[in-house]
Order: C-alpha cells, then structure tokens, then sequence
C-alpha cells in the first residue's frame, strides 16, 4: 500500500436531510446530519440570502463533520458526493459544493449513487457488526425505496426486484395515518406490534409478478377494513390498535421475506443484508433471524445510524471508490434517476 | 365519470384528450387512486418509465419522447416554505407536464392554467372522477 492514511470527506443532500462525514481508511470519525443544533454551535452564522435548508445547512454541517473528526480540510484526499437519485434541488447544493470543495483544494471529486451507498455501508468498518461477502442478496428498505439487489462485487451490482407503487416505509407510515397515528408512523407501529396479537386480522398480500413489490393496494386494504369495522363499532381502532398494527406489520414483513425466500432460491446466495431506515424494525430483524434458522441464511443489518440517509455511506464508497482511482471530471452533474 | 381499476387506462386517454394545460392536479383522499391514475396517465402520454409513489422523493422524473413529466406527491410538505425551499416554482414553470397529487398547500403558486381531477371511492370500490377545468368550465362534457 502506497497510501496509508486515506482521509475521505462525504456530503449527503439527496433528500430531507443534509449530511456530512469523514472516513479513515474505512473507518467512520464523524457522521453528522444536520439540525437546529448545528447552527447554534457553528455561532448562527449562516448565509443570509439562502433560501433553501440544505444551502443553510451544508456550510456548518461539514465544519462540523471535520472538527469532529478532528482534521482539518488540507488533510481530506478526496471529496465524494450523492450524485442521485434524489430530489434534484437538494442534489444540486450538495454536488455543487463537493465540486467546488474539491477543486479548491485540488482533489479527486467522487460521485457516488445513494442506492448503491445504502449496500456498501455494509463496508463500514465497525466493530461487532461482520461484512457480507460476495456474491450477496442486499434489501434496501426505506421510507422511499424498497429494492432486491445481487450484489456481485463493490461495483457490480443488479436490481432484481422493486417496488412498483409505494415504498414499504410508507406502507408503514400510511397505515399509521389511517389509524391516526403521527407521521412517520413506523417506529410507533413496531411498538405496538410486539403488544398485539400479528394474527387477530388478516390482509391479503398483492400478487405481483417476479420479484416486484407493491403495497400501494394494502394501504386501500386497510382502508377499507379500517372504514368497514368503524361503521360497527366506532371505537374500533381505538379498542384494537395493537392487534391492528401487529396484523399490519406482520403482513408487511411478511410480504418482504416471501420475496427475498424466492430471491434467495433463484440466485441459489444465502448472504442476505438489509439496509434503509425500515432494517430498524424489530419485526424485520425477527424475521431474518428466523431465516437462518429456516433457510439457512447468514443475515447482515448495520449499526442503524448508517442505515437511515446518511453520509457515512457516501464516504465508504468515497474511499472504495478512491482505492481504484475511480474519480470523477468537474463536469459531472447531478442525477434526480441515477439508477444502480 | 364513473370508472373501475381495469378500465383505467382508456380513462387516461380520455382525461389526455380533454386537457387544456399542462398541468394536472389530482385531489382525493388517500387509497382513492392518484398515483395508480398517474401511472395511467403517463403512459397514456407515452413514457415507458416506471412510475412509482413520490410520497418521500416529492417529485419523480420521467421522460416521453421530447418532454418530461414531473410527478409531485405533495402529502408530506407542512407548508408552502417547505414547497419553496425544493424549488417547486422553477417545475412549475417549466413547460413540462406537470402531475400533482396533494396539491392543496400550493394552490397559491399554481400557474393560471391547470386541470383539476376531483377522486372519490364509490362504496362498490369503483371510482367517481370529476373532470374540472378551471380554464375552460364549459369542457365539463369531457
């Protein structure tokens, strides 16, 4: 190895939150993600004229991210950014200070997919949690993907299955609203759920072809379930919210591991790692450790902090991209459907 | 009209013909149908583009032969500094189709010239579209 100590700085903006981290060799040193918080400490010094959030944000949060570090931005070799998919605006906050960031301190500027981000966080190096070797089967669950990926190596990865309407996070998140619960309504759900009985109410599971998703005709199943048995006793929900959301969630999983068995048997690989927001579920977690009882899965879930969106994952494919000199030229552009 | 999931796509190609803008606004409750009419609709307008739930992205890309159609899910946003701080005029204003659901919060900034569908759930499942051209109100036929 020429390069020992390989300092990589990650931006994430491609959606809500505007992020960033500092990886070493692997490792993570600092994962921030903005808030309120940050502003106060960085002394409230924001740019006046900005208008959007991740513009107010990105300038303190990567002060942050490095001074957590404890690095100063001289020492970074590269920059790596979230190129897509995303909400284009957001994309653009991001990708422009990378490109600007890197090109002042004349560095390699990374561009980085966000998908393939969520399945190289397995990559993370992090004790207590094992890396999944190649070939594996990778489920990205979140508020707004939900993905079946053969995994073959770091960069050559396949999307064998999607969702053809809803995200399963917002099957989650919907069905909380229909019982009147906050939004997002996922974790609240999955409290509920280890109280209720996950048989007292039965939904029938979409039939879709291959290995697609969809949940978009669930949330009407519930729905009207949810209508139907108000009509009877207008107390219903409140009388049955646990054996509500533990029917729900059991569906839901449900739906996920029929999918990944079927996966699991076409591709013949039994490494199977999740990753997105929704790998926070305690239900989903369950099911997979049940996997390897019954299927003989070795099943992989990551320190939660880089499942949701965050920029840790960028940095990890920041540095594993860097290791094989893989840069990217100043004229790269944002992508709101950069597919994997 | 009154129409069923299985007639759904003559639906869209008769919403198509009857448009007077770009821009389409979809109101109804949830589970009555918007994003499985919008996919109706941008096939109907000629994208093989998968099109799924906006719910989190806010808005999904897809592309026709020479436009593009921007497809909003507008369900999460609390208020109209959310919409601003994403840029929501520059989309609206961009000559492209326009598809929204949820569009309440952001009537304010809508262009002069849309086309409102109204969905309702008719209690046999099948669903009641109302076809409203602010534009052009004697259309109501279509």
């Amino acid at each position: 190895m020429a390069e020992q100590n390989i300092f990589i700085l990650g931006i994430e903006s491609s959606c809500d939150d505007t992020a960033a981290s500092v990886i070493h060799n692997g490792k993570i040193l600092s994962n921030v993600i903005a808030n309120q918080k940050i502003h106060e400490e960085y002394g409230g010094v924001v740019p006046e004229l900005a208008s959007r959030a991740h513009q107010q944000n990105i300038v303190p949060v990567v002060a942050q991210a490095l001074a957590k570090a404890n690095i100063t931005k001289d020492k970074l070799h590269a920059v790596a950014f979230t190129r897509g998919p995303g909400l284009m605006g957001s994309l653009l906050v991001g990708t422009s200070f990378a490109k600007s960031l890197a090109y002042g301190l004349n560095i390699p500027l990374i561009d980085v997919n966000h998908m393939q981000a969520h399945i190289l966080a397995h990559y993370i190096e992090e004790e207590g949690f094992n890396k999944p070797p190649f070939p594996f089967l990778a489920m990205t669950i979140s508020g707004g993907h939900t993905q079946i990926v053969r995994v073959n190596s770091y960069f050559d990865m396949t999307v064998i299955g999607e969702t053809i309407d809803d995200a399963v996070g917002e099957a989650f998140d919907k069905s909380g609203k229909i019982l009147g619960l906050g939004y997002p309504a996922g974790p609240e759900i999955d409290k509920r759920a280890k109280l209720g009985n996950p048989k007292a109410f039965k939904f029938t599971k979409p039939k879709v072809d291959g290995l697609n998703f969809s949940f978009s005709g669930l949330k009407t199943a519930i729905l009207y379930f949810v209508q139907n048995e108000t009509k009877k006793n207008p107390r219903f929900i409140e009388d049955n919210l646990n054996d509500i959301c533990a029917s729900i969630q059991y569906t839901i999983i449900g739906i996920l591991i029929d999918k990944l068995k079927t996966a699991s048997k076409q591709t013949g690989i039994k490494h199977i790692a999740i990753g997105g927001g929704v790998s926070a579920n305690s239900g989903i977690r369950q099911a997979l450790k049940d996997g390897e009882q019954k299927f003989g899965w070795t099943t992989y879930v990551p320190k939660f902090e880089f499942t949701t969106d965050n920029a840790a994952m960028i940095a990890i494919v920041g540095y594993l991209k860097y290791l094989e000199g893989d840069f990217s030229k100043q004229t790269v552009t944002a992508s709101a459907r950069l597919k994997i | 009209m009154k129409y069923t999931l299985n007639a759904i796509d003559e639906v869209a190609s008769q919403i198509i013909s009857c448009l007077t803008s770009k821009t389409i606004l979809l109101y109804g409750n949830m589970g009555v149908g918007k994003t499985t009419l919008t996919k109706a609709l941008v096939k109907a307008l000629g994208s093989d583009d998968e099109v799924s739930s906006p719910t989190f992205s806010i808005v999904n890309e897809y592309e026709t032969q020479n436009d593009k159609i921007y497809h909003f899910d507008l369900y999460r946003i609390k208020d109209l500094e959310e919409a601003y701080s994403f840029g929501i005029e520059e989309y609206l204003y961009s000559n492209n189709w326009v598809i929204i659901e949820w569009p309440e919060l952001i009537e304010s900034l809508l262009p002069k010239e849309v086309d409102r569908l109204d969905l309702e759930l008719n209690p046999d499942h099948s669903r009641f579209l109302k076809l409203n051209f602010e534009s052009n109100l004697d259309k109501q036929v279509c």
